[in-house]
């Protein structure tokens, strides 16, 4: 075990490692018990740079998208305390209650504070998980249960539009203003709210994609995010289970309206305009003064050096893009009575199929939990 | 949220739990009855209805599937003759409904952490709850059906009096010579009364029942009831047996639960329904051709008469007398017939009070009645 009686490590320092780490708090887990291996001691930091790069000020999740462990009571609950209206219960009922962001981080900032994170967190990049017996090895110390929550590999960046090759490029969760004519590249959520900021800044906006945009719901089905759905999920050979995720991923955007009118207004006005990927598309980036690529994040566990490694040298099943686990996101090859390996985050799709929404993240928790407190 | 079918099923037993308590704090079988009717009518739409139709089920469904289920089990208590009063069952569902609620989206959360990505399901605790909660229930049920009066269906002519004195149902026959009730809980269904001194003879009993009831022939009081608390609903007098016959007379019964005689033809008495220090309320009912007043409130009675229709009664049609609160409304009388002798009193009076009596009137339909409405002896009529 770990020198100083820790039993548990959370690689990773996000909001799924915080997910992850009330949970554990939760179940009676105590700080000196856990060691956070992280780049950034404020969990909120990477996440909340990103979603003020895309001018997000609304959740996307609901009442209960928070990052404390028991469900009840959700942001819904607080702010109709807070602001003495019963409206944020009567919206969460009707599911159209998206907390504010602000909400969000201030709820985040406190459970950091209750919890003891600090205490746990350790600023250490770990390359290497290695397993031994009983546990694995990695950050100079050796833990019976682990928990990756690394989150996404990296921001996508299509080589010809990233810099040197294009020096006025940008990606969409990178901090950036708006120039008066702007390439936005991508079909996406990231997109089509970049399209709305930019119009709202005065801009000029060509919006360049490969294909026409999927318009759907924002969430995946939600019997997805329970047993019900699960189960079937977790019952379909992997060739199916893989079409799935793969279907889930396309980049999408939700019908309505509200993205609708100011594109349409734009469009009629001459400030927005499409342009297929391809010749034309790089003359017109290259003849913007601003390129958004807004084309999300890179995929896979390749992309991962930390996942990559292990796979490589433990010799996981993967399938595609996707580490093979266990339904309640652990890896079966290192996970038995004495030890757990689990994945939280984006890299346990192959589990849960919303695994980078904090729904996600706890569940990959919960799974963990279950097996750490039951070795206790 | 996204049930799995044992979540349906275990997050309802154990949600109904406060409904249960409340239940059982009431201490009357109907409420273990209508617990059972809720909680069972709510396990079969969860398996045959609401488990195929909601693969995912939004929060504001609450509001219109608890509307349907109260539509159901109001119709299910109907059928199954669940004697709860309404206002108790309204009361019952509501907490049975806000329990459901505060359980699924509060307790439950709190205390089982993977409640919404496990369907609703609540383990090993949440089994042992919805099990203690399923024989809670069978073993009240089982209890209500033991201690439930006995039903004892009445075939041919059975030659009375018959005297009841423990707590029993009666459905059918025929029956000479009249029958004594002597004990509450008590009901009789459909039976037909031949003679006796009184037909139907309740005394000192609560909870009596007298549904759909026939009386011909009786000498005296077709149904005569005193110091007891009397429903009767549906019955039928006609052929007296002398003169003095009185329809329905219930009597000294003020220190009992309240009366009701609703529904009943009562037809060529002497008088047809009378109340004496009584509470009673008298609605619905027919009183034809009485050959003295038809409905009486008498004698520091308080009583209403609704809905009745009165034909052709001798001197009075409804009668609020000596020192009765009266709520005399809605009410249909015609052709009261003067009595001879010149008394103004009953010179055909459609309604009157009478000594000292309070009577409040609305909305009556007076027809060939000379007498029309009237008060004496200090009595008052107010409209």
């Amino acid at each position: 075990m770990s020198r100083g009686g820790e039993r548990c490590a959370i690689v990773g320092s996000g909001l799924a490692a915080l997910a992850g780490y009330t949970v554990l708090r939760h179940r009676g887990v105590r700080p000196e018990e856990i060691v956070v291996f992280g780049t950034h001691g404020d969990p909120t930091e990477v996440w909340r740079t990103r979603a003020a790069s895309i001018r997000q000020r609304r959740m996307r999740s609901e009442s209960d998208g928070h990052l404390a462990a028991a469900a009840f009571p959700g942001l819904a609950v607080r702010e109709a305390l807070h602001r003495g209206t019963p409206a944020p219960l009567f919206a969460s009922v009707a599911n159209r209650y998206h907390p504010s962001v602000d909400a969000f981080l201030a709820h985040a900032d406190t459970l950091r504070a209750r919890t003891g994170w600090d205490r746990s967190f350790r600023l250490q990049r770990i390359d290497r998980i290695t397993p031994v017996a009983g546990g694995f090895e990695l950050g100079g110390g050796t833990f019976a249960h682990v928990l990756v929550a690394t989150g996404h590999p990296g921001l996508a960046r299509p080589p010809e539009l990233a810099p040197p090759a294009l020096a006025h490029a940008v990606h969409a969760y990178e901090p950036h203003d708006y120039a008066s004519r702007v390439a936005i590249v991508g079909a996406g959520m990231a997109a089509a709210t970049e399209w709305l900021n930019a119009l709202a800044a005065g801009s000029e906006v060509v919006s360049i994609r490969r294909r026409e945009p999927l318009r759907r719901p924002l969430n995946i089905p939600r019997p997805f995010f329970s047993k019900r759905g699960l189960a079937a999920f977790h019952a379909t050979l992997p060739e199916r289970r893989a079409a799935t995720l793969r279907e889930l991923s396309a980049p999408s955007y939700p019908a309505g309206a509200g993205w609708d009118d100011p594109i349409d207004a734009a469009m009629a006005d001459g400030r927005f305009r499409v342009v297929r990927a391809g010749s034309d598309a790089a003359q017109t980036s290259q003849a913007c003064e601003q390129v958004i690529c807004a084309t999300g994040f890179e995929h896979g566990w390749i992309r991962d050096p930390l996942l990559a490694d292990l796979v490589e040298r433990a010799g996981l099943a993967t399938h595609g893009d996707w580490i093979v686990l266990a339904p309640d996101s652990t890896i079966p090859d290192l996970t038995d009575e004495t030890r757990t390996l689990s994945i939280a985050g984006v890299a346990g799709r192959w589990a849960f199929p919303a695994a980078d929404t904090i729904a996600g993240a706890k569940y990959a928790a919960h799974g963990f939990v279950r097996r750490a407190c039951r070795t206790r | 949220m996204s049930y799995t079918l044992r979540g349906r099923v275990e997050s309802r037993l154990a949600s109904a739990v406060p409904a249960l308590v409340v239940a059982l704090a009431l201490q009357r079988w109907w409420a273990v009855e209508l617990a059972a009717l809720m909680i069972g009518l709510g396990l079969v739409l969860d398996a045959a209805v609401y488990h195929r139709a909601l693969a995912y089920q939004a929060g504001w469904l609450a509001a219109p599937l608890g509307a349907l289920e109260l539509g159901l089990v109001y119709g299910g208590m109907r059928l199954l003759e669940i004697m709860a009063p309404l206002g108790w069952a309204v009361v019952l569902y509501a907490v049975g409904w806000l329990g459901a609620q505060l359980f699924g989206h509060a307790v439950f959360p709190r205390l089982r952490i993977e409640y919404a990505e496990e369907g609703g399901e609540l383990g090993t605790f949440g089994t042992i709850v919805a099990a203690v909660v399923c024989v809670t229930l069978v073993g009240g049920l089982g209890a209500a059906r033991a201690v439930r009066p006995p039903t004892i269906h009445l075939h041919g002519t059975v030659q009375g009096p018959l005297v009841i004195r423990h707590a029993q149902t009666l459905v059918g026959g025929v029956v000479r010579g009249g029958i004594l009730i002597r004990a509450s809980h008590v009901t009789l269904r459909d039976v037909t009364v031949i003679g006796g001194e009184n037909g139907i003879d309740v005394a000192h009993a609560s909870h009596v029942m007298l549904e759909d009831v026939r009386v011909v022939r009786s000498s005296m009081d077709a149904i005569h009831v005193r110091d007891a608390g009397v429903m009767i609903d549906g019955c039928s007098i006609a052929d007296p047996g002398g003169p003095w016959v009185q329809g329905v007379d219930v009597s000294y019964s003020i220190g009992r639960p309240m009366s009701m005689v609703s529904d009943c033809t009562i037809a060529g008495v002497r008088e047809g329904i009378v109340t004496h220090s009584a509470a009673v309320d008298v609605r619905g009912n027919h009183v034809l051709g009485a050959t003295l007043r038809g409905i009486v409130l008498g004698e520091m009675s308080m009583d209403t008469a609704t809905h009745n229709e009165v034909v052709g009664a001798n001197g009075v049609g409804i009668l609020c007398l000596d020192h009765s609160t009266c709520t005399i409304e809605h009410n249909t009388i015609a052709g009261t017939r003067a009595a001879p002798g010149g008394d103004l009193s009953r010179a055909g009076v459609a309604i009157e009070a009478h000594y000292f009596a309070q009577a409040r009137i609305a909305h009556n339909t007076i027809v060939a009645s000379p007498g029309g409405i009237r008060a004496f002896d200090q009595s008052t009529i107010s409209r």
